[in-house]
């Protein structure tokens, strides 16, 4: 009998919790139409790579490109950080001296919110994933569990390295009104450092190591690759991803500090 | 009629008198935009590098000429910044906020003024470097240029210019219904980024759907292959065709949403 | 010397006229539920909601008419269906003998619309930027549009505040610059949604004073919608009284006043203390403290009311008097409602 309402009663959650995400996505369902075709960079560069490969009759070389662009894909949608434009507006708008008002740091309102979207974010990625797989069936890999467990935990710490890093910038907002187009200039080396446009390995040496240096290939590369099963030294990876974590945790915490005592010192 | 266009021009200059002015205050801009053209200037020829480091060409596109489409990338991309991006993010506001009500009253079209309200001199840093790209890639690649291929290059420009303007306003028009899109920047931009490479470096099929359903295909690659003297007459007269088709169904979308406009209640 | 008095010749002629005017809108609703979720997705069950329905009125030239009735009445899209805003669902408008739907050119020069909680004045620059750009989009020549900007800056008693950033401005002397920038190009026809919400009552005074100064000098016809009801007894010969889309008044303030008095307010002051519920016998309390309370009265129960009143409290003083204007309108909502 107990084991019989458990059961009724994980089917329930699960059920409204699915359904009101649903009913909340179809609420924004403009918004996820145009964020997908935003997000399809990834492929729009597999299909130049696919033409640039100099003989084409190279299908272990176009597996590989296939499956690393594809998962590409995946991380960028569970790593997408837009932190800095709604700090700026709530900085703005004067929200933010209600929001430091309340017990918890608004860090943690920022954050559980673009976890949230992600949250909503699940099916639609599942439908553009069935729509590659259907047209090119050939792309179809099952990364096995180890890899996909180790690889969704690879998304989240790097969703939370990106997220970071765009905190910390989001912080200049205490000192200049509109701090937000400084994310213009941080999208510059996520896009060319990150193995957005290209997997690292086809970068000259000189420049995968000043990328690796730096934490965009963990935002990206890094858990593309374990994705699409390609070589990468897995605990290496985990362990730059944590000391990114910590260090930018340190940073955003010092960059805070500093943040809220001018934004008092100015009458907020 | 001769009264109406003169209103139009004296409005115009009102309108950017009046813009430059609040934009001029933000200089933490200038300085913004030029490090992303540079940076971004920089990490495209870097990528163009890579595709050219394992063959000779790029979809039959040697390194010069490709230069030349990444140029017109660029003036697209500053055509973006200077017009269409300021204005596009008013329009939401002015749906969000109900204040389009003042705009709808006023004697003038209606379009005409949500588009060409704001103007933002950041996109300069842009426009210059595609014209030093594409001045770079002619004089390596074709030594004589004759005025009646540089007319032609300019008519596929404006073409290209009120595609991408007419694409723009097309989703702008949408937020009449879909209130929150703050991110339809993004889109334009990312369709934009398709245009970085000559057309012909794709696959077929994604060839296809960049000339057919989204007109990448008119945006920098004709223009270029025009200046190069490689267009097509048939190329050249559909990129006008296409142009005037979504132009004028940008202005009959907005004059059908206008129906739905219920002005956001008080 | 020649002077030519057009008042003489200004003929009485109807300038707005609406019949049967409706406006409904659709609303999707929803159920809760996956089905209801899917059944949203492919087929929306949508009801209509009645704003506005057979709405029938006429405004001469040169009237201040002044609209009334409580919150989503339907005032504001009847104002913006006359503007041409909202596209009205059936019915006949004519304003100025245009229909205001086409948005023409020359009606668009002849009407104006002012919300008093929204704003077209450029944030972050001084008014006289937003006057230019309204100057240059109405046609008026530079000397023309500084001319007229004197003139209703005087008639505001606006001077340097034009040309102070918006954002630094009291919020009545950003209403008296958006009156100026919506009036610039002279338009005959004003209509004007809550233009004093929020204003203190010296600002409220100020823009009632210059409504009226406008309407004499260019003989402008204005309807208004306002919650204070100063605002209308001030400017308006004519109320239409409005709710639930319908219209349940039609006439002059006095008339109004006249048809709801049956109520009087009666006044008393005791010697000691009662409970608010010691009157509810007697009529609505709209004022009350210990010593002191405020009572409408039936006319018609009046002496055997104030007969009891005597008897059973301890009166010190007595005062009957037609009640103030509001609460004779919240009166006339709540008899509406219940009707």
């Amino acid at each position: 009998m107990t084991i019989k309402k458990r059961i009724s009663y994980i089917f329930k959650v699960t059920y409204s919790l699915l359904t009101s995400q649903y009913a909340l996505m179809l609420e924004y369902r403009a918004e996820i139409a145009l964020w997908a075709i935003s997000g399809l960079l990834p492929l729009i560069m597999l299909s130049l790579w696919l033409e640039v490969e100099p003989d084409k009759s190279q299908l272990l070389e176009n597996t590989n490109l296939y499956r690393y662009f594809i998962s590409a894909f995946l991380v960028r949608q569970f790593t997408a950080v837009w932190v800095m434009v709604s700090f700026e507006q709530d900085h703005i708008e004067g929200k933010l001296s209600t929001l430091l008002l309340q017990p918890i740091t608004p860090f943690w309102r920022y954050i559980s919110s673009h976890m949230a979207e992600q949250i909503s974010r699940l099916p639609f990625v599942f439908v553009i994933l069935s729509i590659i797989f259907i047209f090119v069936p050939n792309s179809l890999w099952w990364p096995g569990y180890q890899d996909l467990l180790l690889g969704f935990i690879a998304i989240f710490f790097a969703f939370l390295v990106r997220f970071l890093l765009h905190w910390i910038c989001a912080m200049l907002c205490f000192w200049n009104e509109r701090a937000s187009s400084i994310e213009r200039l941080l999208l510059i080396p996520y896009l060319f450092l990150s193995g957005l446009v290209a997997p690292l390995d086809k970068y000259p040496d000189l420049v995968k190591d000043i990328a690796l240096a730096t934490p965009f290939p963990y935002i990206l590369s890094f858990p593309s690759m374990i994705l699409s099963r390609s070589e990468v030294d897995i605990l290496n990876g985990f362990l730059f991803q944590l000391g990114w974590i910590v260090v930018l945790s340190l940073l955003s915490l010092f960059a805070w500090k500093m943040g809220v005592r001018k934004y008092s010192a100015m009458g907020a | 009629m001769i009264k109406s266009i003169s209103i139009i021009f004296r409005t115009l200059r009102i309108f950017w008198a009046t813009s430059l002015a609040g934009e001029v205050e933000y200089r933490l801009n200038l300085f913004v935009e030029c490090f992303s053209v540079i940076g971004n200037l920089s990490g495209s020829l870097f990528v163009l590098y890579m595709f050219y480091s394992n063959g000779k060409y790029l979809g039959g596109w040697n390194w010069n000429s490709s230069l030349v489409v990444l140029g017109f990338y660029y003036l697209l991309e500053g055509f973006t910044i200077i017009l269409l991006q300021p204005n596009l993010t008013r329009i939401v506001r002015h749906i969000q906020q109900g204040s389009l009500d003042f705009i709808l009253l006023k004697p003038i079209d209606s379009q005409f003024w949500l588009s060409s309200r704001m103007i933002s001199p950041w996109g300069i840093p842009s426009l210059l470097a595609g014209l030093i790209l594409i001045a770079r890639g002619i004089y390596m690649s074709v030594h004589t240029m004759s005025i009646s291929s540089i007319l032609a290059a300019l008519t596929m420009l404006i073409s290209s210019l009120a595609i991408l303007y007419s694409l723009w306003f097309l989703i702008a028009t949408t937020s009449i219904w879909f209130v929150k899109i703050w991110n339809a920047n993004e889109v334009l931009r990312s369709v934009l980024v398709a245009g970085r490479y000559p057309i012909s470096a794709y696959p077929e099929v994604v060839r296809a759907i960049f000339t057919f359903i989204l007109p990448v295909a008119f945006l920098t690659t004709i223009p270029a292959e025009t200046l190069l003297g490689k267009s097509y007459i048939s190329w050249m007269s559909s990129s006008i065709m296409i142009a005037l088709i979504l132009f004028l169904t940008s202005r009959a979308f907005w004059k059908y949403a206008l129906r739905f406009y219920t002005s956001a209640s008080s | 010397m020649s002077i030519v008095l057009f008042v003489g010749i200004v003929e009485v002629m109807t300038l707005i006229s609406v019949r049967n005017l409706t406006k409904s809108y659709r609303i999707a609703k929803k159920s809760p539920g996956l089905v209801g979720t899917i059944k949203h997705l492919v087929a929306r069950k949508t009801i209509v909601i009645e704003a506005v329905k057979s709405l029938d009125f006429q405004i001469e030239q040169g009237e201040i008419v002044g609209f009334i009735g409580p919150n989503g009445a339907g005032k504001t899209t009847t104002l913006k269906m006359l503007c041409g805003l909202i596209h009205p669902t059936g019915g006949d408008v004519l304003v100025g003998g245009f229909e205001p739907r086409l948005r023409d050119t020359e009606f668009l020069h002849k009407i104006a619309l002012i919300m008093g909680q929204k704003q077209q004045l450029i944030w972050d620059l001084p008014p006289i930027d937003t006057l230019k750009v309204n100057a240059a989009v109405y046609g008026l020549s530079n000397s023309e549009a500084n001319r007229r900007i004197k003139e209703l800056g005087d008639m505001l008693q606006l001077e340097e505040e034009l040309t102070r950033p918006v954002r630094k401005l009291s919020l009545g002397e950003r209403m008296k610059a958006e009156l100026l920038a919506s009036l610039l190009h002279r338009p005959s026809i004003l209509f004007l949604d809550e233009p004093t919400l929020g204003l203190d009552l010296n600002a409220q005074i100020r823009v009632r004073e210059f409504l009226i100064n406008y309407n004499k000098i260019y003989g402008a016809t204005i309807l208004l919608s306002s919650h204070y009801m100063s605002d209308i007894t001030s400017l308006c010969s004519r109320v239409l009284v409005i709710d639930k889309g319908t219209i349940y008044y039609d006439g002059s303030l006095e008339d109004l006043t006249r048809r709801l008095s049956p109520y009087r307010g009666v006044k008393i002051k005791f010697s000691k203390p009662y409970l608010k519920n010691e009157f509810t016998g007697f009529g609505q309390v709209i004022e009350y403290s210990e010593y002191f309370a405020q009572i409408l009265i039936k006319r018609s129960e009046l002496t055997s009311k104030l007969y009891q009143l005597l008897k059973s409290f301890s009166v010190i003083d007595l005062e009957v008097s037609d009640p103030p204007i509001e609460e004779l309108i919240g009166e006339f909502y709540q008899e509406i409602k219940t009707s």
